[in-house]
């Protein structure tokens, strides 16, 4: 496990540990929580839970270790919330409609998941945050940034959209090379979605080419992003037990929890491989 | 009677607005009319139309929310008041960027003469007076093209107000600017509400090129000026029925 990036993007402490403290004093830390503009209307002082991101692409065992981190959170006496892309009220039914006839323009689907993104972290996230909540992201708009950019909407311009996007305490990239993200895809649902292999950007007539392809660019935005935003990279082909150690050992460190001792309950034991 | 209004000149075809040379990637045109609601622009837009389409042109005429694309989102969020200013402006941006990149890019591409009521600037002057960063709606619709033309109707507030007010029965939450907070009135919001953006529109005259319609002046005399304005910025034998495509200026 690594960490790229050196500018501390993630709110750090001078020696390098994550610091709660210096945030929520404010001393100079808390503008950092936003990329760019603040959001109308956000107090960041007020923002007093913490906000963790699992990138990676599907088939990199992401919603496998939140339903894990979360009991492990649970068991540990903190309050949970998730988000995740499409879950909306406001348009997550409207752009599963859209990505099913899949004749949206790339644009015009980039700023529904936009719309997606900003209406959960308005109405779900920040209030959970007020509320001193964990909040587990299955992705965020990393994922987001990388589908446009591959498609060949500027990276800047979706910068420039997600300025006021809340900078996560700690962003982990579930890493797998595309080959295991497919054999995994391809055992959980027997097929590979149209959207997973980018079959809009006619890379291939083939299936298999198509998503291989598709998924190394998007490996390659990450990579990009990985350096910009300072993620903490870890291997997702390592076993669950594995890389949900990695995981709750930084999340500890970063709430200041001591133990990081834990043993799925048996409703989530099958996951435990 | 035409009344010039007191700060701004109010004679369009006397202000030599300086042209920026336009990206023009495409043979076609974009027309667009920007106003608050009151100002007469889309009356002058639909006479500007039916002159060109009883003259046969090639001509699309498209207007600002209007693609079944994202209406259902639109009319979820309007009914249970679920919008932010953030989501409010990004929606709408959406709603746009289908209406650019499936009707007015492929039609300027074809060599079309697009008529749009109300563009990208009805959300730099709408979305900032509800709160979000002018640079970061510049940067939202960045994709758009820049209008050949764009004809700013500008009517005192008060006229502008009175011709909505009267004509509507119940003014709607969102269109009053009830999310704000401004007054717990909502004929009182809509005019605060339409007063900022009022003035938001006023800053873009110089920086945006518009070219300046005075709305109180009558609505044929006006129309008159509007299509001697069009006619010498824009070459409209290009769009004409014989000489399609035939012509280069």
């Amino acid at each position: 496990m690594k960490r790229s990036g050196k500018n501390g993007a993630q709110s750090e402490g001078s020696n390098g540990r994550p610091s709660r403290r210096g945030r929520k004093n404010g001393n100079g830390e808390a503008p950092s929580r936003f990329y760019g503009t603040t959001l109308p209307g956000v107090k960041l002082e007020e923002l007093s839970g913490a906000l963790f991101v699992i990138e990676g692409t599907d088939g990199s065992g992401r919603s496998t270790q939140i339903a894990l981190l979360t009991e492990w959170l649970e068991s540990q006496g903190f309050a949970v919330q998730t988000m995740g892309l499409r879950r909306s009220f406001l348009v997550g039914e409207d752009i599963d409609a859209l990505l099913a006839e899949n004749s949206v323009t790339r644009t015009t689907l980039s700023l529904m998941y936009s719309t997606d993104f900003f209406d959960q972290l308005e109405r779900r996230i920040l209030p959970a945050l007020r509320s001193g909540l964990i909040v587990l992201a299955d992705r965020y708009i990393f994922t987001l940034i990388a589908r446009s950019a591959v498609r060949g909407i500027g990276r800047d311009y979706l910068h420039g959209i997600y300025e006021m996007a809340l900078r996560p305490d700690l962003t982990f990239w579930l890493n797998v090379r595309p080959e295991i993200a497919f054999d995994r895809e391809f055992k959980k649902s027997q097929t590979i979605s149209y959207w997973e292999s980018g079959r809009d950007m006619s890379l291939s007539n083939d299936l298999f080419q198509s998503f291989i392809r598709y998924q190394s660019l998007i490996k390659k935005e990450f990579e990009y992003l990985s350096k910009r935003h300072g993620f903490i990279e870890v291997d997702g082909e390592g076993s669950v037990s594995e890389v949900n150690r990695e995981l709750r050992k930084r999340i500890a460190s970063h709430l200041g929890i001591r133990s990081t001792h834990y043993q799925p309950s048996h409703a989530l034991s099958h996951l435990w491989r | 009677m035409a009344t010039a209004l007191p700060d701004i000149p109010a004679v369009a075809s006397e202000s030599p607005v300086k042209e920026p040379a336009p990206r023009r990637e495409y043979p076609g045109a974009l027309v667009v009319v920007e106003g608050i609601d009151g100002s007469g622009k889309s009356t002058q837009l639909y006479l500007l139309k039916r002159w060109l389409e009883i003259g046969g042109y090639r001509i699309h005429f498209t207007e600002w929310n209007s693609s079944p694309l994202v209406k259902s989102a639109t009319r979820r969020g309007k009914q249970r008041r679920l919008l932010t200013p953030t989501t409010f402006s990004l929606l709408h941006a959406a709603d746009f960027a289908d209406r650019c990149e499936r009707q007015i890019l492929p039609l300027l591409r074809g060599g079309y003469l697009v008529l749009a009521d109300r563009y990208i600037y009805t959300a730099f002057a709408r979305d900032a007076a509800r709160g979000c960063a002018a640079h970061w709606l510049r940067n939202l619709y960045s994709f758009a093209p820049i209008p050949d033309i764009t004809f700013y109707f500008r009517a005192p507030l008060d006229v502008a107000v009175s011709r909505i007010v009267s004509g509507r029965p119940k003014l709607k939450y969102y269109e009053a600017g009830m999310d704000l907070g401004l007054s717990l009135d909502r004929a009182e919001s809509f005019r605060i509400f339409q007063e900022r953006i009022l003035a938001n529109y006023d800053q873009m005259i110089e920086t945006d090129h518009f070219v300046l319609m005075d709305g109180t002046v009558r609505v044929n005399k006006l129309q008159k000026l509007m299509r001697q304005i069009l006619g010498k910025k824009i070459d409209l034998d290009q769009f004409g029925p014989k000489k399609a495509g035939a012509k280069k200026k």
